[in-house]
Formats: C-alpha cells, sequence, structure tokens
C-alpha cells in the first residue's frame, strides 16, 4: 500500500480522534455534550475541505485538474463550432506563417552541415586587411601557395584539404552522350572527401596519390547526375566521361546532401593538380581555392585561427609584393555557409514580419475570446459563487486557451507545409536554390519552433481576457441581468483597445510591405540601357585540345555568329563575355598621360569582351565614335568602347574619343610595372547599361573587341523577329554546325536574364505583399467581428432609441462613429511609427533597402480607413435594420 | 457579520504554519490535537488557527521529510499518532526562523521608521 493511501486512509481516524478530544476539552470547561461536539466540529473547520487539501499534497492535483480542464475547455469549443473555427483559423494563418519562414530559416542557417562532426570542420580563408571589413565578414579564396604553406605549417588541424571554387575556371562537358552538356565541377585535393566527412554512395572517393599528375585520371560523380545520365546504373564504376575532352574514369558517386551548403555546388569532382604557373610566385594573388580543416581533437576554434593567423603574417612578410595586407581567417563552414549565402538580413526581416502577423491573430482571437467570455459571465459567476479562486477561473481559461493554440499551431504546420510547397516552386532561379528548395521542410526544429509560438501566442491573448475574468466580482455577475442595456465599459475597452492595435500594426506592415513593393518595382522598371525585348541568350565555354589557342577561340564564335545572322528568324547576333545583369568582372584603369598610381588606387570599370555588331544587337546606343568591326582583331591597335559614366568619371569636361588607356584585370600583374604597357584607344562611347537589378547608380564599363581579347567561355545574344524562345533549337544546331561537341547551356531569353537576377527580391516583394495582406483581412475582420458582436448587444438599446424616434440614419452613424474612434486611434499610432518606419528597418536590419516614399506612407493609412469602414458598415447596416418592436421584447 | 474578536485574530500566511508546527514540535514528539493547542496558547489565541488546516500541513510536512510519525497512546490510553521532527526539519526550521527573523524586522523598519516619526 503506498503512502499516499494509507495516509488519507488514516485521516479519516485522525479527524475523528482530534473532533473527539476537543469536544472532552470543551466538556471539561463545562460545557454540555451536545454544544461541546458543535463548538469542537466549527473549530475544526470544513471537514471536506481539510481531506481535499491533504489530498492535493499527496497528487498531482495539478496534472489532475488539468485533464479536468483540458476536457471542459473541448467540450466548450465543441459547443461554440463558430467561435472556435473563427479562432483556429486565426491562429493557424499567423502560426503557419511564422512556421514557413522558419523552415526557411531552419533550412539555410539551423542546419548543420551534413558532414562527419561539422562543429570541427572549418573554412580556413584568405583575409583582406586593407579592404576595411571586419574580421569575421572578410572570407576570401586561397591561392594555391598558401594552401601549401598553410598545410604543412599549420598544427592545430589534423588534416587539410582544398577544393576550386571558381565555377567557370572548370566545368566539364559530359560528352559522349547525345548532346554535350556542361556540368559545374570542382577539382578538389584527393583527402578532400575524407576531411569532410562524406562517404560516397556507390565506389570510393579519391585515393592519396591521385591528386599527382599521370594518376589523376578518375571522376567522381554527385547521386543527381548519377541518376539523370547514367540510369543510377550500379556498374556506372569504370565508365569514362570526358571532361575538358580528357578521359576520366568514374570511381564513385557522392550523396547530394552536402552540396547545398555551397552557394556554387558541383555535379562532379576530378583531382586537384596545380600546374607549374599556379605555384609560381606571383600566383600567390591568385585566389582560386576553398581550403578546410579539420581541427585537431583539444584544439579551439580561437587557437587554430591565431596559429593561421601567425602563419598569414610570415608568409606576407616575405613575399610583400603579393601578400601585404593579406591575413587568414578560420570560421566554421556552417558560419561560412552562412555568410556565403547571404540571406540571414533578408530572413531576419521576414521573421521580424510574420511576428507581426501572428501579433494580429492574437489580437483578433483574444477579441473573440473577450465577447465570449462576456457572454459566458453568468457561467463564471456561479463558478465563484461556488467557491473557484480568481487563479482556478484563469486557469481554466488559459487551459482552454491552449486547446485553441495547439489546434491552431497543428493547422498552422499544415498551412506551413502549403506555404513550402509554393516556396519551393520559387525558388527555381539557380543551381543552389533549387538545391535549398529540396532541402526545404519542417524539420525537429520548425516542430518545436511552432509548438513555442503556439503556446506563446496562448499566453499573449488568453492573458488579457483571462485577467479580465479572474478579477470580475462574482455578485455583480450574478446581478449584471443580461437585459441590462450596456455592458459594463471596461471590457469594451480592453476590445477596442486591440482592434485599434491591430490597424496599426497592420498599417505599419502595410507602409513596409509597400514601400518594399516599389522599391522594387522601381528597380524592375529602371531602364536596363538596352533592349531586352526579342533576345535570347547562351552561354557556350569551349572544352577540348582543339580550343586551346585563341585564335581557334575567336573562329570558332566567328562562325557562330555567321551561322546564326545568316537564318531568316534572327534579326542580329552577337557574343558578350557578360551579359547585361550578370554581374560582370571588374578592372582597374590607368588613363595614359597622368601620374601613375598603384593598382589599387586606380579607378575601378566594369569589363565586356564583345564582338562587333553587339551593341546593334543588344540596341545600346552608341553616343559617339564607333562600334568595333572585324578589322579590330589581333593585328590591329588595341581599341575600346566605353560608356558614358567612364567618360564623365575620368575625363570629365574633356572629349574621350582618341584618348588612351590602360587596363589592369585582378590578378595580373599590375601594369605599372611591367612597363610593356599596350595602350588603347577610345573609338566610341555608349549608354550605360545595368549590370544588376536595382543598381542605382551607373559604373564606369568598358568594352574592348572580343577578337582582340579571345575566351573560351562567352555568351551569345540573339535578337529574334520571331517568339526568342522558339528560335532555342535552332540557336544549338547553329553552335553544332560549327562543332557538335561543344555544349550549349543557359538559354534563357534576355527578360528571363533581368528576372533571375532580382528573383530574390522579387520574392521577398511578394511575400511581404502578402503577408501585409493577411493582416489588413485579419484586422478587417477583427472590425467586423468586435461592430457586430457590440451591436448584437445593444439590439436592445438601439430598438429603444428607435422607439423614441432615432432615424435609420442616425442609428447607423452612432454605430459607424463608435467604430471609427478607435479606427482613428490605431491609424494615427500606425500613421506615427510608419513615418520613421524607413529609418527604423535600416537601423534595425543593416543595408535592408527601404526608402522612405512620401506619397505610400500617406496613402496607406487611407486605404486601412476604407477598409475599416467597409467592415464596419456591414453590421452597422444591420443594426439599422433593427424593428423596434421586436428588439423591445428580445430578451 | 464578523465580531469583534474574530477581526482581531490575524490569518496566517502562507507558509506560517509549517513554521509553527516544527517550532511546536521541537519541544518533543506531540500528536495532532495537541500541536493545535500548543500553537493556540503560546500566541495567546492572536493567531486564528482553524484546527483542521493542520492535518494538509502536518501531511505536506511529511512529504517534505520533515516530520515523521509514530503510532502511540495519549495519557488517558487512547490510540494516537505522534509526530517528531526530523533532523532535516531541524535545519529547515532553523533556516525559516532566520528568514522569518529578516522579514518581520524588514516589514517593521518600513511600517515603523523610528527616525522620521516627528516629521510631517
Amino acid at each position: 500500500m503506498n503512502r499516499r493511501t494509507r495516509m488519507m486512509d488514516e485521516l479519516d481516524q485522525d479527524i475523528r480522534d482530534h473532533i473527539e478530544r476537543e469536544t472532552q476539552d470543551n466538556i471539561e470547561r463545562g460545557m454540555p455534550p451536545d454544544e461541546a461536539r458543535y463548538a469542537a466540529l466549527r473549530k475544526f473547520g470544513n471537514v471536506t475541505r481539510v481531506k481535499e487539501e491533504a489530498r492535493e499534497v499527496w497528487s498531482f492535483i495539478w496534472f489532475e485538474q488539468l485533464w479536468l480542464d483540458i476536457r471542459f475547455g473541448v467540450r466548450m469549443l465543441v459547443a461554440n463550432p463558430g467561435f472556435t473555427t473563427a479562432a483556429v483559423l486565426s491562429l493557424a494563418l499567423g502560426i503557419g506563417v511564422n512556421s514557413t519562414i522558419f523552415s526557411v530559416v531552419s533550412t539555410m542557417l539551423l542546419r548543420k552541415p551534413p558532414v562527419h562532426d561539422p562543429d570541427r570542420l572549418m573554412m580556413l580563408c584568405s583575409r583582406n586587411e586593407g579592404a576595411g571589413a571586419g574580421p569575421m565578414e572578410s572570407h576570401d579564396p586561397v591561392s594555391p601557395l598558401d594552401f601549401l604553406d598553410w598545410r604543412t605549417q599549420a598544427k592545430s588541424f589534423s588534416e587539410i584539404a582544398a577544393g576550386s571554387s571558381f565555377e567557370n575556371d572548370i566545368q566539364a562537358t559530359l560528352s559522349g552522350g547525345s548532346q554535350p552538356e556542361r556540368v559545374p565541377s570542382g577539382e578538389v585535393s584527393a583527402n578532400y572527401f575524407q576531411v569532410l566527412g562524406v562517404s560516397p554512395l556507390v565506389g570510393r572517393t579519391f585515393l592519396p596519390g591521385e591528386d599527382q599528375p599521370g594518376h589523376d585520371h578518375v571522376a567522381l560523380v554527385c547521386a543527381d547526375l548519377w541518376k539523370s545520365h547514367f540510369g543510377a546504373d550500379p556498374h556506372v564504376l569504370g565508365q569514362t566521361v570526358k571532361v575538358n575532352g580528357d578521359s576520366y574514369t568514374i570511381i564513385g558517386v557522392m550523396p547530394d546532401t552536402f552540396r547545398s551548403f555551397w552557394v556554387f555546388p558541383e555535379q562532379l569532382w576530378i583531382p586537384l593538380v596545380f600546374t607549374p604557373e599556379q605555384l609560381s610566385p606571383a600566383a600567390r594573388a591568385q585566389h582560386s581555392l576553398s581550403v578546410f580543416g579539420r581541427l585537431k581533437p583539444g584544439v579551439s576554434e580561437a587557437e587554430a585561427r591565431s596559429e593561421l593567423e601567425t602563419i598569414a603574417r610570415r608568409i606576407a612578410a616575405s613575399n610583400p609584393e603579393t601578400r601585404k595586407d593579406w591575413g587568414a581567417n578560420v570560421l566554421t563552414v556552417q558560419q561560412y555557409a552562412i555568410q556565403e549565402s547571404n540571406s540571414s538580413t533578408a530572413l531576419e526581416f521576414l521573421m521580424a514580419v510574420v511576428g507581426f502577423v501572428l501579433v494580429i491573430a492574437c489580437a483578433n482571437v483574444a477579441n473573440l475570446l473577450v465577447a465570449r467570455n462576456t457572454a459566458r459571465q453568468r457561467e463564471f459567476a456561479v463558478r465563484a459563487a461556488l467557491g473557484a479562486g480568481g487563479f482556478r477561473l484563469a486557469r481554466q481559461l488559459l487551459s482552454e486557451c491552449l486547446l485553441l493554440s495547439l489546434l491552431g499551431g497543428g493547422l498552422g504546420l499544415v498551412f506551413a507545409e502549403w506555404g513550402l510547397h509554393l516556396l519551393r516552386g520559387a525558388f527555381n532561379w539557380n543551381e543552389w536554390t533549387i538545391l535549398i528548395a529540396e532541402q526545404l521542410s519542417i524539420d525537429h526544429h520548425v516542430l518545436w519552433f511552432t509548438l513555442a509560438v503556439s503556446a506563446a501566442s496562448a499566453a499573449i491573448f488568453g492573458l488579457a481576457p483571462a485577467l479580465q475574468v479572474s478579477r470580475r466580482d462574482p455578485n455583480a455577475g450574478l446581478k449584471e441581468s443580461s437585459r441590462s442595456a450596456t455592458a459594463g465599459r471596461e471590457h469594451h475597452r480592453l476590445q477596442n483597445f486591440l482592434v485599434a492595435a491591430q490597424l496599426a500594426l497592420s498599417l505599419i506592415l502595410l507602409v513596409g510591405a509597400g514601400l518594399f513593393v516599389e522599391n522594387f518595382i522601381e528597380e524592375v522598371q529602371e531602364r536596363p540601357g538596352m533592349n531586352p525585348h526579342h533576345v535570347l541568350t547562351a552561354t557556350v565555354a569551349l572544352t577540348g585540345a582543339d580550343y586551346k589557342d585563341a585564335s581557334r577561340q575567336a573562329a570558332f564564335f566567328q562562325n557562330v555568329v555567321r551561322q546564326l545572322s545568316g537564318r531568316p528568324e534572327v534579326q542580329s547576333a552577337a557574343i558578350t563575355s557578360d551579359l547585361p545583369y550578370t554581374f560582370p568582372g571588374y578592372v582597374r584603369i590607368a588613363v595614359e598621360g597622368r601620374p601613375a598610381l598603384k593598382t589599387e588606387q586606380q579607378a575601378q570599370s566594369a569589363y565586356f569582351a564583345v564582338s562587333p555588331g553587339y551593341f546593334g544587337a543588344a540596341q545600346i546606343p552608341l553616343r559617339e565614335g564607333r562600334e568595333f568591326t572585324l578589322a579590330d582583331n589581333r593585328d590591329s591597335v588595341p581599341v575600346a568602347v566605353v560608356n558614358e559614366e567612364f567618360a564623365k568619371k575620368l575625363f570629365p569636361n574633356q572629349n574621350p574619343m582618341g584618348r588612351h588607356f590602360g587596363l589592369t584585370h585582378p590578378g595580373e600583374a599590375t601594369n605599372g610595372s611591367t612597363g610593356t604597357r599596350k595602350w588603347c584607344e577610345i573609338i566610341g562611347v555608349v549608354g550605360n547599361v545595368n549590370e544588376y537589378v536595382g543598381q542605382r547608380t551607373p559604373r564606369p564599363q568598358v568594352f574592348e573587341p572580343f577578337l582582340q581579347h579571345p575566351d573560351p567561355a562567352m555568351m551569345l545574344l540573339v535578337r529574334t523577329h520571331t517568339e526568342p524562345l522558339a528560335f532555342a533549337p535552332s540557336l544549338r544546331r547553329a553552335v553544332w554546325s560549327v562543332d557538335k561537341d561543344q555544349a550549349v547551356t543557359n538559354i534563357r531569353t534576355m527578360g528571363r536574364v533581368l528576372e533571375d537576377s532580382g528573383q530574390g527580391d522579387s520574392i521577398m516583394a511578394e511575400l511581404m505583399a502578402a503577408f501585409a495582406g493577411i493582416a489588413l483581412a485579419m484586422a478587417a475582420v477583427g472590425i467586423y467581428g468586435l461592430i457586430a458582436y457590440l451591436v448584437g448587444r445593444r439590439v436592445h438599446e438601439v430598438g429603444v432609441r428607435m422607439a423614441l424616434g432615432a432615424s435609420k440614419r442616425e442609428v447607423l452613424l452612432m454605430v459607424l462613429r463608435g467604430s471609427m474612434r478607435m479606427v482613428l486611434v490605431g491609424v494615427v499610432m500606425g500613421f506615427l511609427v510608419s513615418l520613421a518606419l524607413p529609418r527604423l528597418v535600416m537601423a534595425a536590419f543593416q543595408d535592408f533597402p527601404m526608402t522612405h516614399r512620401n506619397w505610400i506612407i500617406a496613402a496607406t493609412p487611407l486605404v486601412v480607413i476604407l477598409v475599416a469602414l467597409v467592415s464596419s458598415y456591414l453590421p452597422a447596416r444591420r443594426a439599422a435594420k433593427v424593428d423596434p418592436n421586436v428588439a423591445l421584447r428580445y430578451e | 457579520m464578523s465580531t469583534k474578536e474574530q477581526r482581531e485574530r490575524i490569518e496566517l500566511l502562507q507558509g506560517t504554519l509549517d513554521l509553527l508546527i516544527l517550532r511546536t514540535l521541537l519541544l518533543g514528539p506531540a500528536h495532532g490535537h495537541a500541536i493545535a493547542k500548543a500553537i493556540e496558547m503560546r500566541s495567546e489565541d492572536v493567531l486564528q488557527v482553524e484546527q483542521g488546516s493542520l492535518y494538509p500541513a502536518l501531511h505536506r510536512l511529511i512529504k517534505r521529510g520533515w516530520i515523521s510519525f509514530q503510532e502511540g497512546t495519549s495519557e488517558n490510553n487512547r490510540r494516537a499518532k505522534f509526530y517528531r521532527m526530523t533532523s532535516k526539519g531541524r535545519r529547515q526550521l532553523a533556516l525559516e526562523t532566520s528568514k522569518w527573523g529578516k522579514l518581520a524586522g524588514a516589514i517593521a523598519r518600513i511600517l515603523m521608521p523610528t527616525g522620521q516619526e516627528g516629521k510631517s
């Protein structure tokens, strides 16, 4: 028998003993026996309550009562299906948007990279101390010589591995199939996958020594590629693929999951073999490698960082010409991936926005609760009269709220799954976002988050109504008859405040969304500087031994342009190193006849190499001079075309035509030191062209003739007479008619290029607009609900007024006036915050674009007032339709 | 409704009853009725203890291990349950007593600030 049962069994006896003793004492004091017993009982107090309290000592009474509360709560929710549906839907919307956005946060920021022991896997980066970035922000790739030095000198790491991180430098062409295809590929050191701790699905990874020349013709493919190109054939091992014209034997298949942590995810890996040029002292300036190191047991991240910093300083001291101002940095792969993805600010901002939406939803539910609690006033009064304390009453209400919010959270997860489905479809603008989209899911972080948010919202929306009930005097509740004309003022004040707060919050959200969307529309509609309509673009990157020679590259592309131009659908065709809106590379400019500056002090300019006819095909206006012609080739003098911004910046108030300048590509030997400078002459000036969506100010741009500066990887730009996308097959055929082994990739219309460039912003704009819309709709429902409720409570009063001669119009106005008072309070509060909103947002989320637009801040309150008017007009009209005869009889 | 006598009695603060019970048991084991009588007598009837509330408190103290009990017979040979303080209870009493002293002192200082009585 347990202690509880035994104690409780004996308690009866104890109480009897006690009362007997007390009676005996009283008798001894001279009381008559009857009175003595009665006095003893009175002195003892309520026997039942004593027993109950004693039982509470031994039981988990809290849980038992909670269970009662929950069962009662379920019955109450079932009994009021209208209330329950409205509250659960509000909450589900509010919680759903939070869980959706949090799923993205979890996928991109919280999940550990799917490598072995991710907290001990470090990224080793070069750090540019001259760039003015904070120590944690700068994480540049590493040059091969630095990597080799770090690997031999650093003692903090058990092993260090490297992978080539520039996607354009090595892209393999899988040929041998029906159509050649370019595959983003990586060159990695032999120990790369061991250091990462990723095991192959099939076969093996690289062996030590396979990154030595002569042993390096082995390749690994990712599971995606394995499925799409080899039909997931388990006998893929031993098959050969052609990469850049050379044959490689497939030795293994790697899983896909770990790739999404790299912004440029590769699909195929070959061993990293350094060329003699890469190992020359000057090549220390060429940052091309991602370097990974696994910490030795017991070594901390900080220790590793300071060791690497020391090594980097030593290298800098002995190689001042290339390594001056370069340090090193160590950060975990997760930190690195987060910084590379550059998404945390946007996600924090979105979390704040959905937080607002949830608060509005909670205000809605709180309002519903207050209204319903008023209807239940009698019930509470009876409970209180029967001995329920304020705390007990409040607890029962809170349990009901918890039930509501858990239901809301559950349905919210369903909404979130649906939201994620939409988001997955929208995350489609490059290889990396597609991988992210595949990873988006409701994981355990999201489940915990949803649970916490549900509980928190129960506290938010349940607390005020519960406190109100627990404080109310039961006597008043019993006395206040349902016939009293208007209910007590206090809960109306709470309800009015809630609706005003909702309106204020939705106004702020709407203004924020408005500013953001306006900003975005401006970006999209800005003049691109060229005509993007009827243009098809594609990428061709020449591979194979045939094209090692620059003149062969030039000849190939010239042939392709000739083929394309011959087609009847084609208006004009040209090639360029970078399209507008695709973030071109940059060069440093030295003007002839001016004092020589150090490279890093020279003016920057975007750089393009273009074919003759490019400006015509893109319809970039020529302001002065001439376009390139076929005569501007390797044998002629170097020439260049610049844009207006270039002319304005470098030749202010001068005629740039005929002037000479020299340019240095990043990583090239300084143009000042060689002495054999080749000046090129400016032969034309063109209009400014945008380099990315949202570019506010033009940058200097310089164009060189492609024939003087050929490159194996170029973009085709074809202006068609017909629908551009329909021309895609002909474009492929035109390229293959020149060389059937070259892959044509990335075929997009110019319009799509623009869209893709601003895709992240466009998703943000759509989300903002959607959330603000949800917020406003919920606030409208809130007003509607409150006014309808108040009108319902005032039917009797309205009846009296009308019987005394009030017109329908007066009743309508009376109701509207009441609602407008709280609407205006809310709108004014929201408006005042909105005035400072751009500044607040910029302060809270660094670099988040939000410009001040007076018309949006001025117009949005009008929209909110209009919506509020409509939502209160509907119930107000019902009040005006009240028939006094019916209303006066109405109980 | 309430007589003068009732108004002059003070309802016990939460947890104070536990302290009083422990203090009473410091003098030696006692049964329930005796404890109630002792508290009433020692407080000169100022403290209003509903005798019944003693029992939940006793159960609470047993559960916490501050007191124990055993069956025995009382003066007039009647069956009774004798409660006895444990060493854990003794420690707890010392702790609570010093806490109580501090609290009472602090409240007294706030309610009756001796230094400022003359000022307006």
